[in-house]
């Protein structure tokens, strides 16, 4: 068992955010997490994130949505099967506009389900390693080392202009 | 503009958030007291029976109804701000998204007591949802009026959905500056976002979806809430324009409403540097657009009236600006149509008394559009006999009193509390170097 330190650099600047963590992914130390207070484009690329999966969470919720208004209009139609005005009982034009508004609905369903499931909220624990300047105009870089890289570690964040911010040591299993 | 920074786009939103002092409090009671009001109004005509309103025949709807169809237009330019302009990337939209999706939130609410209200015997409300019941009583989808049902549902909860999702990152950032009980509860209701990589990644797609959503949501919405007249084959209802023409009229009303609600909160939270009168300028110019488009959907129902040659769509678009509604009916267009041509001069627009004024005009000619469609119509059908006048009578007055309370009072807890303005779209046009509007 060895004692893993996660060492946060924080820049206020976002090119040399990126720069860090350009150059933190051809050094020995792991990059954990990045914190920024805006979605930022530049660090999606730095990181060769993959395009999000919550659309298909809400391509399937709209699917079933549609589906769900049309047969529930339907379905209630059914239980009185009367002819009105000489409109046929599963009449298609007036269910159409329930299950279009059902698709949006249920897809918007879709949409929260998936942003909470890709992104795993509710989650209180992030918050013990995440430094709260990061929500104002700062860009957090978190890695890991070890006890003996640790001031290797630092030296890499502030050369590059970086502040420092060292969370409580972890256990590391292994 | 140039000088904003993430700093102070923070410090000045959560400036708003500190303690208010006691005129705060009292503007509070007093809206709180007109709710009540209303309140005690919609007791006593459950109470006493919906004969206590002036409806009766042959003008079955009115004012619960008038607005009803008021609070959903005011509820529709939240979702054009957020969704439709977040699409369409207009920079001018980060300032005032938050405070109109709010209004949309709040107006939605207040539209969806209508109904209640309207329906007299409120506790038979049940009926109009599909649930298995003794009798096996089903709802008729095949009606306009549960078209609406589900249609302002959706809306409300794809709205409140759509509102709290896109204030995430802000109220991480009220909780990383708060203490106390204020932090504690931030750190529930931001569900611990920290901005991390991979929330980003997701959120941002996520809140694509949901503005692609609810932009096919709020042209749906108000054209079923159209379709309500349309569908009844009624004079100056029974027409095709009613979809488009409901759609605009309610964008420009919201806008207005949207003019009438963040000038004076620019003035009392010194938004002034975030909602720039570039912004406000921005609206006034959507509003000309809009408002040129309902004048536009006025001159055609006359024009289709006579066109078709039918007697009696003749008949009521005669009425309406000569009959004993032709006030309203002037107010309607004067506001509606041709005050905000004033806009059309760049010193009108830019001044901020002419934008609060004008934007006030164009809340009440709503409001009488509303009030000639639905009364004019209905007080002179197709038989002479039956023809009737209507005046709403001191409850619905009261009723309707409280509704503008309620969204006043809900809209100014809102801003001492919750961010009013979007730190993270402000910062996110800070970090583009986009302008929002200078």
């Amino acid at each position: 068992m060895g004692t893993e330190y996660r060492v946060m650099g924080l820049f206020t600047d976002e090119n040399r955010a990126v720069s860090a963590i350009e150059a933190i992914k051809d050094s020995p130390w792991p990059l954990r997490r990045v914190h920024s207070p805006v979605p930022s484009h530049k660090i999606s690329d730095a990181l060769r994130l993959k395009k999000s999966k919550v659309g298909y969470f809400t391509l399937a919720g709209g699917i079933a949505g549609f589906f769900a208004g049309f047969l529930l209009a339907a379905f209630t139609a059914s239980q009185w099967n009367l002819v009105v005005s000489g409109k046929p009982v599963i009449a298609l034009v007036p269910f159409f506009i329930v299950g279009f508004e059902f698709t949006i609905l249920f897809a918007v369903f879709g949409n929260v389900a998936g942003l909470i499931h890709q992104m795993q909220l509710p989650e209180f624990t992030g918050l013990e390693e995440y430094d709260p300047r990061c929500s104002g105009e700062h860009f957090g870089i978190l890695a890991a080392c070890k006890a003996d890289e640790l001031e290797g570690l630092k030296a890499f964040f502030q050369t590059r202009g970086g502040e420092i911010n060292i969370f409580s040591e972890k256990q590391e299993h292994q | 503009m140039n000088e904003l920074t993430f700093a102070k786009i923070d410090q000045t939103v959560l400036d708003t958030l500190k303690p208010p002092d006691r005129s705060y409090w009292l503007t509070v009671g007093i809206l709180f007291a007109g709710a009540l009001a209303g309140a005690a109004c919609w007791i006593y005509q459950i109470l006493t029976g919906i004969g206590v309103a002036g409806m009766n025949n042959p003008v079955g709807w009115g004012t619960y109804l008038i607005n009803f169809v008021f609070w959903v237009g005011i509820a529709h330019s939240g979702t054009l701000i957020s969704a439709i302009l977040h699409l369409l990337r207009a920079g001018w939209r980060n300032p005032i998204a938050r405070a109109a999706e709010t209004m949309t939130v709040f107006a939605v609410c207040i539209a969806g007591l209508f109904p209640f209200i309207h329906l007299g015997r409120v506790w038979l409300v049940f009926y109009m949802l599909p649930i298995p019941n003794q009798r096996n009583l089903w709802q008729n989808f095949q009606s306009p009026l549960m078209f609406d049902v589900v249609a302002i549902s959706t809306y409300l909860t794809v709205s409140s959905l759509f509102w709290y999702t896109g204030m995430l990152p802000d109220l991480a950032i009220v909780r990383d500056r708060a203490t106390g009980i204020r932090k504690k509860i931030f750190t529930v209701i931001s569900l611990g976002w920290t901005g991390a990589h991979e929330q980003w990644r997701h959120y941002a797609r996520g809140y694509l979806f949901f503005a692609a959503l609810a932009t096919p949501l709020v042209i749906s919405v108000h054209s079923v809430v159209s379709w309500d007249f349309a569908l009844a084959v009624v004079p100056g209802w029974h027409t095709t324009i009613f979809a488009p023409y409901f759609v605009a009229g309610a964008i420009h009303s919201g806008l207005a409403m949207v003019l009438t609600l963040m000038i004076p909160i620019r003035k009392l939270f010194h938004y002034e540097e975030i909602i720039t009168v570039k912004v406000l300028e921005s609206v006034a110019k959507t509003i000309i657009f809009t408002g040129l488009i309902v004048g536009f959907a006025y001159g055609t129902e006359f024009f289709i009236a006579w066109y078709s040659q039918n007697p009696v769509e003749m008949a009521i678009f005669k009425y309406r600006p000569t009959g004993d509604f032709a006030l309203g009916f002037w107010i309607m267009v004067v506001c509606n149509t041709i005050i905000p041509l004033l806009f059309f001069f760049k010193k009108i627009r830019t001044t901020i008394p002419w934008l609060f004024v004008i934007s006030i005009c164009v809340n009440i000619g709503m409001w009488y559009e509303r009030f000639v469609i639905i009364i004019s119509s209905v007080s002179r059908d197709f038989i002479p006999h039956a023809w009737g006048l209507y005046s709403p009578t001191m409850i619905e007055f009261g009723i309707m009193l409280g509704a503008f309370c309620l969204f006043f009072f809900f809209f100014l807890l809102f801003v001492k509390h919750l961010p009013s303005v979007s730190m993270t779209e402000m910062k996110e046009t800070v970090e583009q170097g986009a302008g929002h509007g200078d």
